[in-house]
């Protein structure tokens, strides 16, 4: 597990440019795994080759400032994921419901996504996290309502792409954000 | 005739209404759908009609999809009639229209009121759909699905996985689409998807395709005679999991399934009941399967717990607890697995409540593992589990016998030999030997301690032994930490023998030997071998023989091809071993491994080839003999095949020269390499000095003969080779000529100089020859010599062979000198000729220029006229005569040859013009050169 100790974010000392540097490596790693669990997703189902979904994102967050600072985006960042290990949860649950327990490449990999994505937001909880700022790494998703508003596998596995399609998304948006803010707090800490 | 007609019509019309006004047509139509089963329950109120009209239109595009008479009761409660009609396409597709008439013959009534079953393509539902929705089938059946596109979209295509299908336009939104014969689908299913015009319009459904439930082997049994476990095995894999997987139970109680190896599953019952029915459901249909059993009858134990050992050297106490205390009153039955290095056996007990074991027979120091397993005394229904294993090692005990020999290299010395204790037979580890050598005649004991990795002892008796006959026993134990082994004793033999070998072969991967002896031993035999060619310290093997067996076959690893063996047998191993035969013998003959070394000698005209032995090592079987070859290099030509104690070989009669040898000796495997070797065979030195002799001796007899014979025709001889010669008479000085000499020489005397730029090369002549350079070959080589060989040969045999080579290789440098110093490097004086003429004649090519110089005999001036006159103006008469001359060769070597220093100078008014001057200047210089010459 990720570190969990709580530290000022401003703090610019070694230690937390360290632990920006592995929340940036974190990033990237869920980032290629939910890559490779969307290509394994599309080998199993063939029929999403060339399907684009509309309807916009599942997980959608607005900042408090037009112009956040790169604190407040990792905070958003931060509450996205949580979504996003809500989501993926979520669909450990339905798919195992759906089909049992299977222990493919695809199940495989399903597993190693959820994990790293909770180690990614006890990482940046830490990065985050003070005296003034509460942060949870719980997901955030009751898995109660309906996927998509309809019954059916077929709806399930159209949502279970859309979650997956939103998991690369957030990954991504994660490794770019941290690499940000791991670039002003090395910076801060060379001045 | 129309009258008629329009009769017939009002009676039908009247007919038609008294049909409609009397049969009832149908009320109360309603309509049930089941989506699931894709069918519509149709109902309605008919009287005592029993057939009806039924008519089923898709509602939109008013196509009919059923129109047929069917024959109905109604039911007795309600009184109304049902039809159940099952739709190809999902309910939901499309909205369909139903009506009904009643029918009695062929008269029928009004059609009731059209009833619709909506379907989901109403414009109120806008979303695109696909129908069915995860339906379960068995493989090979047909399944239409249906899309419906969105209000206000375009129908784009529909796939069955990666399968385009055709489709059937069913109304205004709603297209269908049939999948014929599915096989078995993935855990997933199959998708079924619609497409509309863009990548976002998409929606779908899934098909499983799988099998309804199949189980075999249901049994169940019980640990501790309350319970149930029963288990069964899934005979067939439906396809189907989770949501759809099949769901079992048990005399009605669902069961809690947990899946072991090989499709095996097992379901667990708190209470034990005699009749067991086990159901197996899913979507596509259930199976059942019963078993009944007494719980007596089905007990199988669980696997011992706490199990545990106590060792001795030979035997082991196994323990064991049960985790039921059911169980001590209950008769068991139990195994115990014991598994050694090399061996595994199961030993079975029983008793009530059993829960230990007494292993016995085991081996001293050795590791074993056990394991035990139960079952009922009573009604053995099957073992239970093993328990788990675990090992022990049992304790020490003193070493078995050592098995003892001796061997003896002499009278005084050997080395008392024991073999290594094998597995099982030390009984713990061996901390060393003791031997002792002890005599009884006068109790002397001599005690060696050997370590553990020693298996001999050198003995040296000479020391020990007072007496020749006094008598020896060595005693061997071994030492482990358990004690002292019994001793092996063995009795020193008194003296060492040998005896001739016999031959054994080889056969069926051992050596078989056989004898015979007295039946009335008792002690037993040794048999021992070990490599022939050893010398000391040699590894030596041994078996016993019990007294009663006279053959036995010897087997070893360690038996090699080419290695002779030798075999001894020896009566009476414990006490003096007494020799009684001895073999030797190859496991396999190999060639032998070098050559005989080979010498040769000449012996008059013959040749004697002699070798030495292979040396014994290099035998590598048994030597059959030798084959001699005449070696010329690249082939062998067999002379002889000798015996193996032949070391020599003659060739006799073999003519001069040299000669290589090749002897190669054999085995039954063939011949080795060969040893080869050269001589050449020379004269044989009496024979010469005698054929010498013998040559000289004919020799003198031959000219002994010869000049007798010429002394006895001496007159003869010396008229036919010597005859006088007349003394010439000379009147006054003939030196000068005093007038021009009118003498026609004979034709047999003239010499014609032929100076011809065309000269003939093939024509003989015959040319001058310088003196000097006689054998120089390449004055031989020179044109002019080549142009007349005739000549020269002919010359040669008359005055000399020195060929005439040009001075000059330039002609006209030549021919320059020649005029301007009036002199030639040809030397005239002292030129022989007999009968014939001598012509000088130069390469009409290379010397045109020289002056032509011409010798003739006076002889035929001689023959012709009484007396000799000087020939420096001698006329050719004509060129015939000068070929008749050519013709006169054969009295060439006539004695009646005399030697002249006179130049025969050719007539220069015959020659051209050009040779004129030239042949008149030599002329002058001969004329002066003669004056100065003559005395």
């Amino acid at each position: 597990m990720a570190a969990q100790e709580t530290q000022n974010p401003t703090s610019g000392d070694k230690s937390d440019d360290d632990q920006t540097a592995r929340a940036v490596s974190l990033a990237r790693l869920l980032h290629q795994e939910s890559s490779l669990l969307l290509k394994l997703f599309k080998e199993k189902e063939s029929f999403f080759e060339d399907y684009t979904p509309d309807g916009g994102r599942i997980v959608s967050l607005s900042a408090a400032s037009e112009e956040p600072s790169t604190e407040e985006q990792v905070l958003l960042l931060h509450s996205g994921l949580r979504q996003c290990l809500g989501l993926i949860h979520c669909v450990i649950l339905k798919e195992e419901e759906e089909w049992g327990d299977l222990e493919g490449d695809y199940e495989s990999m399903r597993k190693n996504v959820h994990q790293r994505l909770g180690y990614l937001l006890h990482t940046t909880k830490a990065l985050m996290e003070n005296e003034e700022t509460i942060l949870e790494a719980t997901p955030d998703h009751q898995c109660t309502e309906e996927v998509d508003g309809s019954a059916g596998v077929f709806a399930l596995k159209m949502w279970t792409y859309r979650v997956l399609l939103e998991l690369v998304h957030w990954a991504d948006h994660a490794a770019n954000t941290l690499y940000k803010l791991h670039s002003e707090r090395e910076g801060k800490l060379l001045n | 005739m129309q009258l008629l007609k329009s009769a017939l019509l009002l009676v039908l019309m009247g007919l038609s209404c008294w049909a409609k006004d009397v049969i009832p047509i149908p009320q109360e139509v309603s309509l049930l759908g089941n989506l699931r089963t894709q069918q519509v329950l149709i109902s309605w109120s008919g009287g005592e009609v029993t057939s009806f009209d039924l008519l089923i239109l898709r509602t939109e595009l008013n196509d009919t999809v059923f129109y047929e008479t069917v024959t109905t009761t109604p039911d007795k409660a309600s009184g109304r009639h049902d039809f159940k009609w099952t739709s190809v396409e999902p309910l939901e597709c499309t909205s369909l229209s139903v009506k009904v008439r009643s029918r009695i013959g062929q008269l029928t009534s009004d059609w009731s009121s059209m009833q619709i079953h909506q379907g989901n393509d109403s414009p109120t539902n806008e979303l695109m759909q696909v129908y069915p929705q995860d339906k379960i089938v068995l493989p090979g059946t047909n399944t239409t699905f249906c899309c419906i596109i969105a209000e206000g979209k375009s129908f784009g295509s529909f796939h069955f996985v990666s399968e385009t299908l055709n489709v059937t336009r069913l109304s205004r939104r709603a297209y269908a689409a049939t999948v014929y014969s599915p096989k078995p689908s993935p855990s997933f299913g199959f998708n079924a998807f619609c497409k509309g015009t863009t990548q976002a319009e998409i929606t779908g459904a899934v098909l499983f395709v799988g099998y309804p439930p199949l189980m075999t082997n249901f049994v169940c049994e019980t640990h501790d005679v309350i319970s149930a476990v029963c288990h069964w095995t899934e005979a067939r894999d439906s396809h189907l999991l989770g949501k759809r997987q099949t769901r079992y139970s048990i005399n009605g109680r669902n069961c809690s399934v947990v899946c072991l190896e090989q499709n095996q599953r097992q379901c667990s019952v708190p209470v034990w009941e005699d009749k067991w029915k086990l159901l197996g459901r899913n979507s596509l249909g259930e199976y059942s399967l019963t078993d009944t059993a007494g719980v007596r009858t089905r007990v199988v134990p669980l696997p011992p717990e706490e199990v545990s050992t106590g060792a001795t050297a030979r035997k082991a106490n196994v323990t064991w607890g049960w985790k039921h205390n059911h169980y001590s009153s209950l008769a068991l039955v139990c195994q115990v697995e014991l598994t050694s290095s090399d061996d595994k056996t199961k030993r079975t007990f029983s008793g009530v409540g059993l829960r230990s074991a007494v292993l016995l027979d085991l081996y001293p120091y050795e590791e074993y593992s056990v394991k035990v397993r139960c079952g009922a005394q009573q009604n053995f229904w099957r073992w239970g589990n093993w328990s788990k294993t675990i090992s022990f090692q049992t304790e020490c005990d003193v070493p078995s016998t050592p098995d003892v020999w001796i061997s003896m290299a002499n009278d005084t010395t050997g080395q008392i030999i024991w073999k290594p204790y094998k597995q099982r037979q030390s009984h713990g580890p061996i901390v060393g030997y003791e031997v002792t050598l002890w005599s009884p005649d006068n109790g002397t004991r001599r005690i060696h301690n050997v370590s553990p990795e020693m298996f001999t002892l050198p003995l040296s008796l000479s020391s020990i032994i007072v007496s020749n006959n006094s008598r020896l026993i060595a005693s061997v134990v071994a030492k482990n930490p358990a004690g002292l082994s019994p001793p092996a004793t063995i009795e020193l033999p008194l003296h060492f023998t040998s005896l001739d070998s016999e031959k054994v072969d080889f056969q069926e991967g051992a050596f078989p030997l056989s004898w015979q002896s007295d039946a009335n031993t008792s002690c037993g035999f040794v048999v021992e071998w070990n490599e022939a060619l050893c010398v000391l310290d040699c590894a030596v093997e041994w078996i016993k023989v019990e007294d009663d067996i006279r053959n036995v076959s010897i087997k070893s690893d360690a038996f090699e091809p080419g290695v002779k063996y030798s075999f001894s047998l020896y009566h009476c191993p414990s006490e003096a071993p007494e020799l009684l035969k001895q073999w030797q013998g190859y496991m396999r003959e190999l060639t032998p491994s070098s050559s005989v070394l080979l010498s040769t000698k000449q012996q008059d005209l013959d040749v004697v080839i002699t070798w030495s032995d292979i040396p014994a090592s290099h035998k590598r079987g048994f030597l059959r003999g030798y084959n001699v070859y005449l070696n010329n290099g690249s082939q062998l030509t067999p002379l002889a095949s000798l015996s193996h104690n032949e070391n020599s070989y003659t060739v006799k009669g073999l003519p001069l020269g040299s000669y290589k040898f090749t002897v190669k000796a054999f085995t039954s495997a063939g011949e080795d390499s060969g040893g080869t070797a050269s001589i050449t065979v020379e004269p044989y030195g009496d024979w010469l000095i005698l054929e010498i002799l013998a040559t000289l001796g004919v020799t003198a007899l031959v000219l002994f003969f010869v000049a007798l014979i010429c002394y006895k025709k001496r007159k003869w001889v010396k008229s036919a080779f010597y005859p006088d010669i007349p003394e010439p008479k000379l009147p006054n000085h003939w030196s000068t000529p005093q007038g021009t000499l009118d003498v026609k020489p004979s034709p047999h005397s003239m010499v014609h100089i032929v100076e011809k730029p065309e000269w003939d090369s093939g024509k003989e002549a015959l040319v001058v020859i310088p003196e000097e350079d006689e054998d120089d070959e390449g004055i031989r080589d020179e044109p002019v010599d080549t142009d007349e060989p005739t000549s020269l040969r002919y010359y040669n045999q008359v005055v000399d062979e020195r060929p005439i080579r040009p001075r000059y290789p330039d002609s006209s440098a030549s021919s320059a000198s020649s005029l301007d110093s009036g002199r030639t490097d040809v030397t005239y004086t002292g030129i022989q000729t007999s009968g014939s003429s001598l012509v000088f004649q130069p390469d009409p090519q290379s010397f045109s220029d020289q002056p032509h110089v011409a010798l003739s005999s006076p002889e035929s001036q001689v023959c012709s006229s009484s007396g000799y006159r000087p020939q420096n103006n001698w006329h050719l008469d004509s060129p015939e005569e000068a070929d008749e001359r050519r013709s006169l060769a054969p009295s060439l070597g006539s004695p009646t040859s005399i030697a002249s220093t006179q130049f025969l100078l050719p007539d220069g008014s015959t020659e051209e013009s050009a040779q004129e001057k030239h042949q008149s200047t030599a002329a002058t210089w001969l004329t002066s050169l003669l004056s100065s010459t003559k005395p």
